[in-house]
């Protein structure tokens, strides 16, 4: 049987390509989304037959129309429905009796509008279902391809844009048409161009696979509101880049913080779920946007010039500030400015003016034309120490700016290195910019944004395309031992889970707990204790007691017998006294941990990504800083330990200031083992590990404190 | 009122309305997919239910009416 996905994957290839298209609902109003979209069809000279649907009206556009899409004669490729959302099901479920596969849904009035729309969009649908039927949308601006050989504008927007290898897909429509007043500004072209609204059936995932195999596309941009199933974005996106090489850039809106604050746990309290977006796209791959301008900054170096082979620079300049800022920039992204051969510098001394300087950044001088810039260009492009020129000009009085393009898009067309530019200024330089941007040089109002898109290229093609994944399967787990404890622990009634409990769990996955055992009374505690050695920590174990060091419930470093018994006493008192009601399971008697680096682990779940592992430094660096780091489980080799590599604090770990090492392999241990049973066990809501202590290498680290909440 | 002289009173105010022959009308035609109308023509259409059978219906029910015998059955209603 054929899956939705391998249909859709089918489907899109006629909403695409399609030689016949019906526009159902279409009417004479001009100015109205139905009329306009006939127009546009018309007017992007589309290769195919078109058919107005329309109850009324004989013809529209000069062109025939049907009553009904069942009384077009010939087959039908696309429909494309418009009629409101209250009848447009009646409109899906002929397009099934005639046999139509492909179709967009462009009505709004659906999930967006609550309960009645809800009940539409199952409505439709179920037709979709009945008939095979693939849909685009509902609610959404409709579908552009630029490949000539189709020329399909099936959309509402004011104008097609040009041709391009820029793929782009939007779950808002409105954003779609200031896209394209955007890009044409910038004669930035698209291969397709996608506003797929609602996403009741196709989704965003369906559509970057189509494009994933889509010769005209060479990078897929997404803007997103929603996820609604993070593990299958991310399984999708490392597909694509795997199989295709394309880089995938979103924006993903929403950042917002709410439902952190009421989050229970550590991990809970600083995972926002943008944060979890944040660290799911990074594993994915995906290079995540924080606005338009980004975006189409990066899409263009993707786009419109060769990939780098490394990440040294060379900046040529008519002015010194200039060189100094893009210098900077460079070094800030994480890139190298290129040191010239000395067949380079040569070239420069004999074709420069003695004033100007030949080391990188290379200035030209103010007065510099465009035979000057023609000779750095040329001399620097064959220096194989160079894997990217910035070209920067500032409009001088003598500076022949629209030469000077002219002649960086003649080296450009005989390199195979990415040139990109940054023309400073705004009305000077403007048809100076045009002639670059016309010829798909990429160019940039600011030097930083020249280099973060620089950067973004790089980094894809060097550190992220080659990268695959590879999820580590912890083998020596007791999973049975872990389930009991939580089984029993739900039938209990109970939403959290303590020390006691908890580090039954964590051992079972061979975290490395601290000895330990609950006393219902001071002689079993001196038991207790006396098993484990002295010293020993002791800690109030209750449902009801959140902050356990605020009530006096926890005391430190128990000597001996006699201390036991005394202080089973006291933390019995000082809880009664604190917390008068609190419900007592018992003491938790365990030996001390040494000193070492404190660390926090924890697991928390999201509604889009599943469960989330959480790695930081313990104490102010949590607390304070939030110094932590988000990765989707399960995780990959390279992933538990990036996460650990990744935290502002990691010198600490790695041996600052005298200290020794911290032994990391056996964090990282622990955090792929954490991962394990965030998977194992998705009733597991929330866990922290807080602190778990991390001593000098090959000592191991032990787990101090933890707590699950399900 | 007879159902038929409803029915036959409905068709009467759409064809009015949408400007359409009585005998182009079914019974079961549906305003929007069937007639074309607009949503002004739906508009007006539930104030010409209310002036030619003299009733007061309320207007987002009306408004979800959609086909001439769901009018007929909504405005017995109010008869």
């Amino acid at each position: 049987m054929t899956s939705r996905f391998e249909l859709h994957q089918e489907n899109l290839k006629k909403i695409f390509n399609p030689e016949s298209v019906a526009i159902v609902g279409a009417t004479k109003l001009k100015g109205t989304v139905p009329y306009d979209i006939v127009e546009n069809i018309l007017k992007s000279d589309f290769n195919g037959a078109v058919y107005p649907v329309s109850p009324r009206e004989k013809h529209i556009a000069s062109v025939k129309a049907y009553k009904y899409v069942i009384d077009i004669e010939d087959p039908v490729d696309l429909a494309i429905i418009v009629f409101p959302s209250a009848v447009a099901h009646m409109a899906l479920e002929q397009c099934g009796q005639k046999g139509i596969k492909s179709v967009i849904i462009i009505s709004a009035g659906y999930r967006e509008i609550g309960e009645k729309g809800i009940e539409r969009e199952a409505q439709i649908k179920e037709i979709a279902e009945k008939y095979d039927i693939s849909f685009i949308g509902p609610n959404c601006l409709g579908v552009i391809n630029t490949d000539p050989s189709v020329n399909l504008d099936a959309s509402f927007a004011r104008q097609m844009p040009d041709p391009g290898n820029i793929g782009f897909l939007s779950q808002s429509g409105a954003l779609c048409t200031a896209v394209l007043d955007y890009a044409r500004a910038k004669h930035i072209g698209f291969s397709k161009f996608i506003s797929f609204g609602n996403k009741a059936d196709i989704s965003e995932i369906d559509l970057m696979f189509y494009l994933m195999k889509d010769e005209q596309t060479k990078v897929i941009l997404l803007y997103l509101e929603e996820v609604s199933d993070g593990k299958a974005l991310m399984n999708a996106a490392r597909e694509v880049i795997a199989q295709s090489g394309k880089p995938i850039l979103i924006i993903k809106s929403g950042r917002t913080s709410e439902g952190a604050s009421a989050a229970a746990s550590h991990t809970g309290s600083l995972a926002g779920s943008d944060e979890i977006c944040d660290a799911a796209f990074e594993q994915a791959g995906i290079l995540r946007c924080d606005n338009i301008e980004e975006m189409f900054n990066k899409a263009m170096a993707f786009a419109y010039q060769p990939p780098p082979r490394s990440n040294r620079v060379a900046i040529i300049t008519n002015a010194g500030g200039p060189g100094v800022l893009t210098t900077d920039a460079a070094v800030k992204e994480g890139l190298e400015i290129a040191r010239f051969s000395e067949e380079t510098t040569k070239l420069l001394k004999r074709h420069l003016p003695s004033t100007a300087n030949i080391k990188n950044p290379v200035d030209v001088i103010g007065d510099a034309r465009a035979d000057r810039y023609n000779a750095a260009l040329t001399a620097i492009t064959n220096d194989d120490a160079v894997d990217g020129i910035f070209v920067i000009l500032t409009p001088q009085s003598m500076t022949n700016i629209d030469a000077i393009a002219e002649e960086i898009v003649k080296v450009a067309k005989e390199t195979d290195k990415p040139i990109y530019t940054s023309f400073m200024g705004e009305a000077d330089v403007a048809s100076g910019i045009d002639i670059l941007l016309r010829n798909k040089i990429p160019h940039y109002i600011l030097p930083e944004s020249m280099c973060k898109a620089f950067e973004s290229d790089f980094r894809f093609h060097h550190k992220i395309k080659g990268h695959r994944f590879k999820p580590v399967k912890v083998e020596d787990v007791d999973k049975e031992a872990a389930a009991k404890v939580l089984e029993g622990a739900l039938q209990s009634g109970r939403q959290v889970l303590e020390e006691d409990e908890a580090e039954i769990i964590l051992g079972a996955y061979g975290l490395p707990v601290l000895k330990g055992g609950l006393a219902k009374s001071a002689e079993e505690a001196i038991e207790v204790a006396k098993r484990i050695g002295f010293p020993v920590a002791m800690k109030i174990m209750s449902d009801d007691i959140i902050h356990k060091f605020d009530t006096g419930g926890v005391i430190l470093d128990v000597e001996n017998e006699e201390a036991v018994g005394i202080k089973y006493q006291e933390i019995l008192d000082n809880v009664k006294e604190k917390a008068p009601e609190a419900q007592i399971r018992g003491i938790w008697v365990t030996e001390m941990a040494h000193k070492g680096e404190e660390v926090i682990l924890g697991i928390k779940r999201d509604a889009a990504f599943g469960p989330v592992i959480m790695f930081g430094l313990g104490g102010i660096f949590v607390e304070i800083f939030k110094d932590v780091k988000f990765r989707v489980a399960p995780l990959g080799e390279t992933g538990a330990r990036e996460m650990i590599e990744s935290i502002k604090g990691h010198k600490l770990l790695a041996g600052a200031r005298g200290k020794n090492p911290a032994d990391t392999d056996s964090l990282v241990d622990c955090i792929y083992r954490l991962s394990q049973l965030a998977v194992d066990f998705p009733e597991i809501k929330e866990l922290d590990v807080n602190p778990i202590i991390v001593y000098d290498e090959g000592n191991g680290c032990a787990v101090v404190d933890a707590k699950i909440m399900f | 009122m007879e159902k038929q002289e409803v029915q036959s009173r409905v068709k009467k105010v759409v064809s009015r309305v949408l400007k359409m022959d009585e005998s182009e009308i079914a019974d079961e035609a549906n305003f929007i997919f069937d007639l074309g109308a607009d949503s002004m023509q739906s508009l007006e259409l539930v104030a010409g239910f209310e002036e030619e059978f003299d009733i007061e219906m309320d207007q987002d029910k009306a408004l979800e009416i959609q086909s001439i015998d769901g009018a007929v059955e909504f405005i017995e209603v109010y008869l």
